[in-house]
């Protein structure tokens, strides 16, 4: 029943933890909304254009770059303008050399930094006439991560209060249900580290049960929801695959409940010898 | 080993335990301690093993002030003092040769010593073939004989009884007192608060009276009252 508890008060923040992790991780690359698009200015030459495409490509690291040519553009945009031969009308192209570059992969917060620093770079060359880029909707993702984040850390100081709580109280219950033993125990020398041991290794068993049991809700969790969550982002045209908790984590989550546990525990044993005072009120005759 | 300087005890609410107790006991001496109850016979043995301090006055154990010692100390001071209770005070959830070696575990001795003390302190008593039994599964007699085992199993230079023979029939209780006796004359100080004035007189040993928490006599050892 402890257990139980505790591990519904640490799976809510380790639950929200791995949905922002795998929204950070979320491969923005392949999406053609994050590619940045250069127009150069007209009359900017064939050679020019290449040498910026290559210059991108070796110094911000990009993942991608797409150079379309004048001709190019005008096919694409007959295509998909619809407007077919009036255009054959025209006397020389009007359109400028365009550049597709996508930002080298990564999570949220580091495609945002990359398409800062490609777009400054871009905006400082004298034959770029104007960038462009849904800076938007990358910058909101990116400041809704971050309150994730804060988020997260109000609620695991909050959860984690609640395990300590938790078990201070059944720890507490244990205890008097030992007041003979542990009156025994003193009389007969027993110092408080000694009385304290058993109880602290029930707090620290409970705290590591707890959050074993989290881990593997977490787990069960995402079994649930990772089939109709990868059709909805299918529907995207996203792939991507949930991330657990992964072993070392899960470790440190383990870790951190023992502590929490232990810490409970602790308290509540302390609690009570100060308030038996064995020093005064035991077993009086 | 043990003296009480004008030690008085009052309890929170104005009632009066002890009042201006003063005496000494010598190392190695066997020593009673009588009176009615409520005479304050219990309240001194605490004061001995710190479970209560004394109200004003000083109470000094094997050199020790206690009425200065801090509360930390306490349990090192009652490992330095075997204590019997009238009753018996045994864990439950313990076998008997478990409840023997807890002074022993407290004061983190190897498990090999712990087994072998537990075995002599226990065929002191006569109770070696009981080391496996549960405590409510023994008489009243042999608990409290798993109590004395207890209480010299780590050789304490002190030993207080408080009415170890209060539930026992007047053979056991001779048995006790011979074995205590047998305890001092190894060297260790034991104090045995009793009313069994009957078998008091026959060991002919030192008398504290308490009457109304003074001391209302002191006889000598080998006078008989």
């Amino acid at each position: 029943m402890t257990v139980l508890v505790l591990a519904i008060a640490m799976f809510l923040p380790l639950g929200l933890y791995t949905t922002l992790t795998n929204l950070e991780g979320m491969n923005l690359r392949q999406d053609e909304w994050s590619a940045v698009t250069v127009f150069f200015k007209s009359g900017t030459s064939e050679a020019e254009d290449r040498s910026v495409a290559e210059e991108l490509a070796t110094r911000m690291q990009t993942e991608n770059v797409v150079v379309i040519s004048p001709a190019e553009g005008m096919l694409d945009f007959r295509d998909a303008s619809g407007f077919g031969e009036s255009l054959d009308m025209l006397e020389e192209n009007p359109l400028p050399w365009v550049m597709q570059v996508s930002p080298r992969s990564g999570t949220t917060g580091e495609v945002e930094q990359g398409v800062r620093e490609l777009m400054a770079y871009l905006q400082s060359l004298d034959s770029v006439e104007l960038t462009q880029f849904d800076y938007k909707w990358l910058q909101r993702l990116g400041r809704m991560v971050e309150l994730g984040r804060s988020a997260i850390t109000a609620l695991a100081l909050l959860f984690g209060l609640a395990v300590i709580v938790v078990v201070a109280n059944t720890i507490r219950l244990d205890v008097a249900s030992h007041a003979e033993e542990i009156e025994i125990l003193a009389l007969v020398g027993a110092g408080n580290a000694f009385v304290r041991q058993p109880f602290l290794y029930t707090g620290l068993w409970y705290g590591l049960m707890g959050s074993l049991l989290a881990i593997g809700l977490l787990a069960v969790t995402m079994l649930y929801l990772g089939r109709p969550l990868g059709l909805l982002l299918e529907a995207y045209g996203t792939s991507f695959k949930l991330q657990g908790l992964g072993l070392y984590k899960s470790l440190w989550v383990l870790a951190g409940g023992g502590f929490l546990g232990w810490l409970g525990a602790g308290i509540a044993v302390q609690r009570y010898l100060r308030q038996l005072k064995i020093g005064g009120r035991l077993g009086r005759h | 080993m043990i003296t009480f300087e004008r030690v008085s005890k009052h309890y929170p609410g104005g009632s009066r335990a002890l009042a201006d107790v003063s005496f000494t006991i010598e190392p190695g001496s066997l020593v009673f301690l009588t009176g009615h109850s409520g005479a304050g016979k219990s309240t001194l043995l605490r004061l001995v093993m710190m479970l209560e301090r004394a109200s004003r006055g000083q109470v000094i154990v094997d050199g020790r002030n206690l009425s200065q010692c801090p509360d930390r100390l306490a349990p090192a001071v009652r490992r330095n003092t075997g204590m019997i209770f009238q009753d018996h005070k045994l864990l439950r959830d313990k076998t008997v040769s478990d409840n023997v070696a807890l002074p022993l575990m407290i004061a983190g001795l190897k498990y090999a010593d712990i087994r072998k003390r537990v075995r002599a302190a226990l065929d002191k008593v006569g109770l070696l073939h009981k080391e496996k039994a549960w405590p409510l599964t023994l008489s009243g007699g042999e608990q409290q004989r798993v109590g004395v085992a207890r209480a010299i199993v780590s050789m304490p230079p002190l030993l207080l009884a408080d009415e170890p023979t209060g539930n026992l029939d007047p053979n056991l209780s001779r048995e006790l007192f011979a074995l205590f006796e047998q305890i001092s004359e190894q060297g260790a100080t034991v104090l045995i608060a009793s009313h069994d004035l009957d078998l008091i007189r026959q060991t002919r040993k030192r008398v504290l009276v308490l009457s109304g928490g003074r001391l209302a006599d002191d006889i000598p050892a080998g006078e008989a009252s």
